[in-house]
């Protein structure tokens, strides 16, 4: 903004910012005297006037503050004698505190001497105490393990080991530091002996199967220091006792007669004996764990123990999948679910009981690995409770470690595999059979095939439910949803698409019962199926029945997956499952609900296409009628009416014959959706008609009447409020009715009142119209 | 459920081998973390994460499932309800990529015709033993017709935009469908349409 008009040269250093006060001007006395233009001077003069201004104002501020300045120099001036005072207090205080310190210094350190002698002299007699037991310990391991005292033994050896290795040292070196040097040796020399007889000792109890003595060697090992070697000793020997029983049990099974009761889930039972032999080991033996090799060691025990029971499981699953096909079962179901071809198809009943004792063995599998994990976790909870969070997150990793990868699980996991691979499989077959075996008994709303479908898929999801495995579970809902969502609507679907005949109601009212043009109506619709349907009615009723299947079905569908929500809150509540196990079954479920509200579309579209196909063709024509009933009438004609009703009752039993049909085979529900429907078209179709006729004034009071009837009949056969759908046909009858053009003016606008106009004006000209009576000039006038 | 404050739900199925990083990738999306050391994933994990894409609240439930070949039949009933499905392989194993064909034709068997499979490469991270190069992949995937990306779960390269990029290709999908379904009424029986949305606003 400074930016010198001149050209010429730029003094070096002048060409600083503007306006900063310190610098006397922008403009150097050099540049002033080296311009030679007369314009450029009248700038540079210009320039020059307006920073004097500048800085006038500014020595006017600051002139301004001066006696401000004045006044708080006087002030300090007042200050300083006080600040004098205070400094000599401070240095007063600032001595005392020195004093106080030195004094307080004085005195304390007598008292940290004090402290400190009495530390040294309770270490002196703790030494003393510790050499003293040391010797003790000398002489009494000599003496216990020469009298098989080795408990004793063990705890002067433990006593021994919990000294501190200074006291030692330092014994050392005392006056008969050679004497106790020989009997340091001699002591390390008995320790070695102690672990080479106890570890013998085990081995021979272990091997003569001595409980006791197993017991009784296995609770010296802590004292030791061999914990570890303990455990594994201990669990070799349970371990023995587990394999020994499970070889019992295996040789039992194989010559288990097939005839016997159990015989079926023979394979699931001898899992649970061996799981249930180890749970009781575990039971038995977790006290002796816990008081001589304290808390968090239990894991160390099922670790090994776990070694076992896998070698046996696999022996019983082997066996299970030799004896039982499983695998070549496995793959027969595989081969007919890829091709579709019938060749050598599995019949699903033959599943059925392998598919029952899978879930068995999974069941119990569950049940044993939550056993074993409630008890590690809170054998850890104990042992870690000031242990840090690292400690704790590592041996919850080893725990996940040891269920997730044991072969146990593996093994359950691929055996849960196939099974839901052959459950589907069975699902699907039965499903399809029960299809084929449709069968309908006559007062029955739905056939057979809704209630067996709905069986087997609760069936199949209850098998999954009992393996007690969340994901076994949500894969069978997976399945069951995709079976009722694809599979079996389709079927439903498809009856729908033969649809509804054309009926031969209508005709024979007509007199017209020409077969041929019944045929040719039907053909042009597509509704002749190749398989042929015997009889019309026979279809009719094919179709009724399907539509309360559909029906069925949605509300079905809702009932299983509350039962099933009930179900599994069940399961989770016993504490099967992980974290998420509830939002997957939920997530599962609430698809499985969403295929409720299709089968709810179906039944709509299925009755929109009875609408249109049964009771529109057979409706329109009666409404029709009303258009060949003149109501450009007089008062003879009126009562004439009055006595022979021209149109509105024969409509009615004509109707009321027509629903009879579907009353007797729709449920209330379906029914009542049809009504509606029903009442719909009625309301509009009759609008149709009224707005292509003419009316006098009695003409009016006769459609009037005729609409009352209509009203009346329709409300006794619909639960619906049927008011709202015919609510524009009543307001036509009011303008019908009414005496001069302007009247409409007492019920229009502010004077409506209560009533809300379904008519456009434009529409209520229209009806106004239809009266003959008025004339169109009146009626154009009219302000809407 | 159908209460909850979110104006699309779509549900995405992470498949592949074993051990290519499904995992990772989830955790990565879902909770920011890199969990070192992870277990192999027993049958199938389940996860929500509610994402905003334009102003709209976008709730992607996501299913990551075990890789190995005892738990398949429980993954393949997964298929048939998912939206989208992220195809994973590991770009420093061979194997996991030539084993990509047959996942495909497991998707072709179980998964709706509608699904939006999207291909990723994971563990870019280990740049020095990669095994499978960017254009063979990118060739692959354009002639199977999808959508390819390559991730790091543990650098977090990429995984946020999988995600996102995921939910913004299903919500223009869900727009179109319903555009379709208002002009002509579904078919039933087709029985693969997706219930996509429970409680939508559209317009």
């Amino acid at each position: 903004m400074a930016a010198a008009a001149a050209p010429g040269p730029r003094a070096p250093g002048g060409d600083g910012g503007g306006g900063s006060s310190s610098s006397s001007s922008s403009l150097s006395m050099e540049r002033i005297q080296s311009l030679t233009d007369l314009s450029d001077l009248e700038a540079a003069y210009g320039r020059l006037c307006e920073e004097e201004k500048v800085v006038q104002e500014e020595l006017d501020a600051l002139l301004e503050q001066q006696s401000t300045i004045e006044n708080k120099m006087v002030a300090l001036h007042r200050m300083g004698p006080n600040l004098q005072l205070i400094e000599g207090d401070a240095q007063q205080l600032a001595g005392m505190i020195t004093f106080t310190c030195n004094l307080a210094e004085n005195v304390s350190s007598k008292v940290r001497q004090l402290d400190l002698a009495k530390n040294r002299l309770y270490q002196a007699i703790q030494r003393a105490d510790d050499i003293l037991d040391l010797k003790f310990c000398m002489d009494g391991v000599q003496t216990a393990l020469r009298n098989e005292d080795y408990e004793q033994a063990a705890a002067h050896i433990h006593r021994y080991l919990s000294l501190d290795k200074s006291v030692i040292e330092l014994s050392r070196q005392g006056k008969e530091g050679g004497i106790i040097d020989a009997n340091l040796k001699l002591l390390q020399e008995a320790e070695q002996r102690l672990k080479t007889i106890v570890a013998e000792k085990f081995d021979m109890a272990m091997k003569q199967g001595d409980l006791p003595q197993v017991e009784r060697f296995f609770k010296i090992f802590p004292l030791l220091g061999l914990h570890e070697e303990g455990l594994s000793k201990f669990s070799e020997y349970l371990c023995k006792q587990v394999a020994n029983k499970a070889e019992e049990n295996l040789l039992l099974v194989m010559g288990t007669d097939m005839s016997d009761r159990r015989a079926a889930v023979i394979f699931a039972d001898t899992l649970t004996l061996l799981f249930e032999g180890i749970a009781r080991i575990v039971e038995t033996h977790q006290p002796i764990v816990e008081t001589y090799y304290g808390p968090g060691r239990l894991y160390t025990l099922i670790k090994h123990l776990q070694v076992e029971c896998d070698r046996q499981v696999e022996k019983v699953v082997d066996n299970f999948i030799k004896q039982r096909d499983y695998h070549r079962q496995f793959q027969q179901v595989q081969n007919s679910m890829i091709r579709s071809s019938s060749t050598e198809k599995i019949e699903p009943r033959e599943l059925d009981p392998i598919l029952t004792e899978v879930t068995l063995m999974n069941a119990r599998s569950e049940l044993y690995l939550r056993f074993i994990k409630r008890r590690i976790v809170s054998d850890f909870e104990v042992g870690d409770s000031m242990a840090s969070e690292e400690v704790k997150q590592e041996h919850q990793k080893y725990l996940d470690k040891l269920l997730n990868n044991c072969l146990l699980s593996r093994t359950m996991q691929e055996l849960i595999g196939y099974y839901i691979t052959m459950e589907e499989y069975f699902m699907r077959e039965t499903v399809n059979k029960a299809v084929a075996m449709d069968s309908y008994e006559k007062g029955q709303l739905t056939s057979s095939m809704v209630d067996d479908v709905f069986y087997i898929v609760k069936k199949c999801i209850g098998r999954a439910l009992s393996s007690s495995s969340i994901d076994c579970l949500c894969a069978m809902i997976n399945h069951s949803t995709t079976e009722l969502e694809s599979d079996f609507r389709e079927v439903l679907y498809n009856k729908l698409k033969q649809g509804f005949p054309a009926t031969t109601f209508q005709d024979f009212q007509r007199g017209v019962t020409s077969a041929v043009s019944i045929m040719h109506s039907s053909l042009q619709q597509g509704k002749f199926d190749t398989k042929g349907i015997e009889s019309t009615d026979e279809a009719k009723q094919s179709f009724l029945v399907t539509l309360n299947n559909v029906e069925v079905c949605s509300e079905n569908i809702m009932t299983l997956k509350k039962t099933l929500e009930s179900d599994c809150t069940k399961l989770l509540s016993q504490g099967f499952g992980g974290e998420q196990a509830q939002a997957k079954i939920d997530s599962c479920l609430s698809d499985m609900a969403a295929v409720s509200n299709k089968f709810r579309d179906l039944l709509q579209e299925g009755l929109n296409e009875l609408n249109s196909t049964a009771i529109k063709p057979q409706v329109k024509p009666w409404i029709n009628l009303f258009l060949s009933v003149s109501h450009n009438i007089e008062e003879e004609e009126f009562s004439d009416y009055e006595a022979n009703d021209p149109w509105v009752q024969q409509f009615i039993v004509n109707l009321e014959q027509q629903m009879t049909e579907f009353k007797a085979g729709l449920s209330p529900v379906i029914y009542d959706t049809l009504t509606g429907l029903m009442t719909s078209l009625i309301a509009i179709e009759l609008e149709k008609v009224l707005l292509k006729s003419t009316f006098s004034r009695l003409g009016g009071l006769q459609f009037d009447k005729e609409l009352r009837s209509l009203i009346a009949y329709l409300t006794t056969v619909t639960t619906w409020t049927i008011r709202d759908k015919f609510a524009r046909l009543s307001q036509m009858a009011t303008i019908l009715n009414l005496e001069r053009v302007t009247e409409i003016l007492d019920y229009w606008g502010p004077n409506s009142g209560p009533l809300t106009w379904r008519l456009t004006p434009a529409e209520v000209r229209q009806v106004l119209a239809l009266r003959i009576d008025f004339r169109s000039e009146d009626i154009k006038r009219l302000r809407l | 459920m159908s209460m909850e404050d979110y104006d699309f739900l779509f549900k995405i199925v992470l498949i592949g081998n074993a051990g290519v990083g499904k995992t990772c990738l989830v955790r990565r999306f879902t909770q920011g973390l890199f969990p070192p050391g992870q277990g192999a994933t027993i049958g199938v994990d389940f996860m929500i994460k509610t994402v905003e894409i334009n102003g709209e609240k976008v709730k992607l439930q996501i299913w990551d499932t075990a890789g190995q070949e005892r738990f398949r039949s429980i993954t393949q009933s997964y298929y048939r309800s998912a939206n989208a499905l992220i195809l994973t392989y590991d770009i420093t194993c061979e194997e996991s990529f030539r084993c990509l064909p047959e996942w495909l034709r497991e998707i072709e068997q179980y998964a709706s015709n509608k699904v939006i499979t999207v291909l990723v490469g994971n563990k870019i991270d280990l740049a020095d033993k990669r095994e499978v190069s960017q254009q063979r992949a990118a060739e692959f995937s354009e002639a199977q017709d999808m959508y390819y990306l390559e991730t790091s779960a543990k650098e977090s390269d990429n995984v946020e935009k999988l995600f996102l990029d995921l939910a913004c290709r299903l919500i223009s999908e869900a727009r179109q469908n319903t555009l379709v379904n208002n002009v002509a009424s579904p078919l039933p029986g087709e029985g693969k349409s997706i219930s996509y949305l429970t409680c939508c606003n559209f317009n």
